[in-house]
């Protein structure tokens, strides 16, 4: 080890703290929460006697956890009222499923409503998780941005603290939730990325990132390296009383300007990623130098002399779909890859392929790092532009994306932050009152699908073979959980969050929707006018229903497939606040 | 997946519901809790969700061995995912230990 090493792992510390150190990471989810919160403070809500673990796993054959793997406990922070959410690493490797999303998001939610009314009560969130947990698919994927709403709802009124310790850390769509964070603590052995590695190398090649390589994983994800790029705000040993100090001065600084959080700061996005090109490899330690460790605009290069090079655009449903239901507005390419159309009523936005994107992981129309940036600029500025208006114009999320782009350049960068800048926007232009209505005409897939359409107040989609809305594809999910593809196809048969079948996802709860067009891939005119009348219509539903996601909750369909959400939802209620001693 | 179910004669009473493991590879979680009104104060009822098929037998004789020395009453459940009988007696005895001395909930 060199002594720059030594120096991020000790700390302040001589080895001889070290050695004598209460160790943070060796606890398990109930005994990290309870050395973060003040003695005697810790109440632990839903937990493994209420017995409210996931439906889903036991026809998989994969033995539940009581609790489902995540510990809410309520307490305080130094003095001040707190609600912690810790996930069990060792629990199906900290994957959020329909019950441990729930408990967190529901726990969000009702530490909001009590500062609300008066009462700032603080959010820890103790990230150690690998994403969505795969055998709950399409459940963990909406539970995840049930969560990052509920962050984004509490964090005005009180702080949203993320915690990440290791060793597994924070991967897949939880990150961005993490990137939404009022403040981010991370320990040496953290990592946080949108992306695994082991998942990149499987999509990529071992060229584009080589996962058995630790030092160079570290490099990228690590704690140290987040800190030093301002992707994350304290750097602390791994040791409970020094986690907890760094916990209770983060509390006490309280929330933050409005616009100042990390995934509000479009402009330092923008800066930061036009310093960066793929094309000349840079290293992680290169991203410091060009980055600072402090999250303000950089000096970027001048844009390239010569003509711009020449974007050839593929014919695709989403862009088929943009120029039909807009009407005849020319769609505008914010950049190639996101295209933008805005009528006197309406913005539609769609990520399109761009074969020319210089981020080459992001080129068949992933959602990679400028892509999340357009929209979120897009977005943003649809709300500064409606400020004052009594009505504000829709969003339109035409979707019809493979996925998030899978890159060492994209996790090097912080691929999640980026993400969590345009949730913020959508989250942001939905609590507003912009209606935002997603409508799915192609390929939805995981943490493209929550970056750009899961923050809708209204999901429509296309009742279409081609019409595919999962967590991941199909293959890379066989990959993962140790099954055929065959297996994965039987097992979607009667798990319905797993079915790759639109149809089995419009009973999940989350579907306002499921249009019947004669042509999906060019649609007709009269597809144009059923699907355009089924968004006028959302719009309408959206401009009078709730501004939250609770009506993925109330829905029809959600009382009778989400109905462990919703006992979570009443049992976390009902045990909020402690029973009156008689 | 298996479910197994078993009883055991016991003498003892648990004094509190413990919660003890985690489902983590190679580990077991277990939940205790008293025998309620109405349910026999002298029986050990074990329930044991196991993600390896195959091992009744072992898990029979790893139990019976357990409850011949701790005889305490009350609803076992274990949530296995592949605990070696080492492991599975590890947690056993810690559940035991919390359900009958003084002190607070682990």
């Amino acid at each position: 080890m060199t002594d720059t090493e030594n120096a991020a792992l000790l700390g302040e510390q001589t080895w001889l703290d070290l050695l004598q150190r209460r160790s943070f990471i060796e606890l398990d989810a109930l005994g990290r929460a309870t050395a973060l919160l003040d003695p005697g403070s810790v109440r632990v809500l839903a937990g493994p006697f209420d017995r409210l673990e996931s439906p889903w796993l036991m026809p998989q054959d994969v033995t539940p956890q009581a609790d489902d793997g995540t510990v809410i406990a309520r307490g305080t922070v130094d003095g001040h009222p707190a609600v912690t959410a810790a996930i069990e690493q060792g629990f199906q490797g900290g994957g959020t499923g329909e019950v441990s999303g729930a408990k967190i998001s529901q726990a969000l939610l009702l530490a909001a409503a009590d500062s609300r009314a008066g009462t700032p009560t603080a959010a820890v969130i103790l990230f150690e998780t690998g994403g969505v947990r795969l055998q709950e698919a399409n459940l963990g994927l909406n539970a995840v941005a049930e969560i990052c709403s509920a962050v984004l709802d509490l964090r005005p009124l009180a702080p949203v603290i993320g915690v990440v310790a290791g060793t597994v850390g924070s991967f897949g769509g939880m990150s961005i939730a993490a990137g939404l964070c009022t403040r981010l603590i991370v320990t040496p052995q953290a990592r946080i990325g949108l992306n695994g590695p082991a998942v990149i190398e499987q999509e990529g090649g071992v060229d584009e990132f080589d996962s058995s390589d630790h030092k160079l994983v570290w490099a990228v994800t690590g704690g140290e390296q987040r800190v030093a790029t301002a992707l994350a705000d304290d750097l602390v040993p791994d040791d409970a009383d020094l986690l907890r100090a760094s916990l209770v001065s983060a509390v006490a600084a309280g929330v933050a300007e409005p616009g100042r959080y990390r995934s509000q700061r479009l402009d330092v996005l923008a800066s930061r990623l036009a310093t960066l090109d793929p094309a000349e490899q840079p290293t992680p330690a290169d991203l410091r130098r060009l980055w600072g460790s402090a999250y303000e605009p950089v000096p970027t290069p001048a844009p390239p002399d010569g003509s711009p090079a020449r974007h050839t655009h593929p014919e695709t449903r989403g862009r088929a779909w943009l120029g039909a239901l807009s009407g005849g507005v020319t769609p505008e390419a914010i950049i190639p890859s996101v295209l933008s159309a805005t009528t006197h009523d309406a913005r539609y936005l769609a990520v399109v392929p761009d074969p020319q994107n210089r981020f080459y992981r992001a080129r068949e129309g992933q959602v990679g790092l400028t892509e999340s940036l357009a929209l979120a600029q897009s977005v943003r500025d649809l709300i500064e532009a409606d400020r004052d208006a009594e009505r504000k114009r829709a969003i339109i999320a035409v979707v019809d994306l493979p996925s998030q782009a899978y890159g060492r350049n994209e996790e090097m960068a912080g691929l999640h932050q980026a993400m969590a800048a345009t949730t913020d926007a959508y989250h942001a232009a939905r609590t507003a009152g912009h209606p935002i209505v997603a409508v799915v005409v192609g390929t939805a897939l995981s943490g493209g699908f929550l970056t750009h359409g899961l923050q809708a107040n209204q999901i429509l989609a296309l009742d279409d073979p081609h019409v595919e809305i999962h967590a991941m594809h199909k293959a890379a999910a066989a990959r993962i959980t140790l099954r055929s593809v065959q297996q994965l196809d039987e097992l979607a048969k009667t798990i319905v969050p797993m079915s790759y079948d639109v149809r089995d996802w419009a009973e999940l709860g989350l579907c306002d929707g499921l249009l019947a067009v004669d042509d999906a891939d060019a649609p007709t005119p009269g597809d144009v006018r059923k699907v355009g009348a089924a968004i006028t219509d959302a719009i309408e539903r959206a401009q009078h229903g709730p501004l939250d996601l609770s009506n993925r909750l109330d829905s029809e369909a959600a009382v009778t497939t989400r109905h462990a959400s919703r006992a979570v939802r009443d049992l976390l209620a009902r045990q909020w606040n402690p029973e009156p001693r008689p | 997946m298996q479910t197994l179910n078993y009883e055991f004669p016991a003498t003892q009473v648990a004094r509190r519901a413990v919660h003890i493991g985690v489902v983590a590879s190679g580990d077991l979680e277990i939940l205790l809790a008293p025998p309620e009104s109405g349910e026999p104060p002298d029986r050990a009822t074990v329930r044991v969700r196991t993600s390896v098929n195959g091992f009744d037998t072992i898990w029979h004789d790893v139990l019976e061995r357990f409850f011949a020395r701790a005889t305490l009453a009350g609803r076992w459940e274990l949530n296995d995912f592949g605990a070696t009988p080492g492991v599975v007696n590890l947690r056993l005895r810690q559940a035991a230990e919390s359900a009958t001395t003084n002190g607070a909930d682990s």
